[in-house]
């Protein structure tokens, strides 16, 4: 058994470490945007670093090497993609924070308008549908909601993967 | 052929992840679905090891974990978008009603409100918040992870809202 990566596969396993550090970088450039929009950065970024690396490294480059190594890279993206919307966009994660801050007992109305900064439920509320919207799953008329095709279609896929994942 | 066996290791991790999730539920074992995720990731990375060295003369190991790597983390990240939701959870309640409409207001009214009840049974049930009177408090745990939260969020630049930026 070979345990050594290839010359690609090392330099991806390198810039998946360095992934997240620069991520911690790029919070500290205004410039980046917001958290979605850094986090793009970061990926377009390592991606760029890998081709360079690919393209530097001496020696002739072998496919299942450049094969590995983009599939090492796509295993990190998406491994901090999940940590990061966790601490970006996590709802349950965020109630508790909203909670801790308030430094006193609350009850529910309260929490619900601790969580959303003053705002409320409903603000909330718009804020999830506005991607639902967006995205093109959902349409809004006369103050009613309906999936689209893309909509029910991602409903399906989404209840396919809950059945072939065990969640039921 | 590294790679074939990679593919193995994953479709033995397609046929135990789910499995686990099921015996789980049914036994009411106390474990969470994302140990169980990683019990089934490490015993089926384990098997496609010890494949490899057994049937292929030049097995490298990178090529097999890469692909495994990647498609395991495919599956969470298919996992953790299905499973607690809160767009899908909108989008599946109005595919699910007679008609497949719904009016903007019982959703803000009564589903999210309902989500939201949800969430906070769940860190009760994990023991991070505790019910006090007609309120709600952080216990110690919830303390230390809302803590750990927070100095992580301010390292990536990340707000403390939860709520999806549009801007960028």
């Amino acid at each position: 058994m070979n345990m050594l990566p290839g010359p690609a596969q090392a330099a991806a396993i390198g810039l998946s470490i360095a992934f997240p550090l620069l991520l911690l970088c790029y919070a500290h450039i205004p410039a980046t945007g917001g958290s979605g929009r850094r986090f793009r950065l970061g990926c377009i970024s390592i991606v760029v670093l890998y081709a360079v690396a690919c393209i530097a490294l001496p020696g002739q480059r072998q496919f299942d090497d450049v094969l590995g190594g983009l599939l090492l890279l796509g295993t990190a993206m998406m491994f901090c993609y999940i940590l990061f919307s966790l601490l970006a966009w996590g709802f349950t994660l965020t109630l508790l924070t909203a909670l801790v801050q308030a430094k006193h007992p609350l009850t529910l109305e309260q929490w619900a308008e601790a969580y959303m900064q003053g705002g409320d439920l409903g603000t909330f509320t718009h804020n999830r549908l506005k991607l639902l919207v967006g995205t093109g799953m959902v349409i809004t008329a006369g103050g009613r909601l309906a999936p689209t095709a893309t909509g029910v279609a991602v409903a399906h896929l989404a209840k396919l993967i809950r059945l072939s994942t065990g969640l039921g | 052929m590294s790679f074939a066996v990679g593919l193995v290791a994953v479709a033995v991790f397609a046929l135990l992840a789910p499995t686990l999730q099921i015996m789980a539920r049914a036994r009411a074992w106390p474990l969470g679905p994302v140990t169980l995720l990683a019990i089934a990731a490490l015993v089926s990375h384990g098997l496609g090891v010890a494949l490899g060295i057994v049937s292929v003369p030049q097995f490298r190991y990178w090529d097999a974990a890469s692909i495994f790597a990647f498609c395991v983390m495919a599956y969470v990240f298919a996992f953790g978008a299905v499973y607690k939701s809160v767009s899908l959870e909108i989008l599946l309640g109005i595919v699910e009603r007679t008609g497949r409409t719904a009016p903007l207001s019982e959703i803000m009214e009564r589903q999210v409100p309902g989500l939201f009840q949800g969430r906070i049974s769940i860190l009760v049930d994990r023991g991070l918040v505790e019910r006090a009177n007609s309120g709600f408090v952080a216990t110690a745990a919830g303390r230390n992870l809302a803590g750990r939260v927070g100095r992580l969020r301010r390292a990536f630049g990340i707000g403390d809202t939860s709520l999806y930026d549009f801007s960028n």
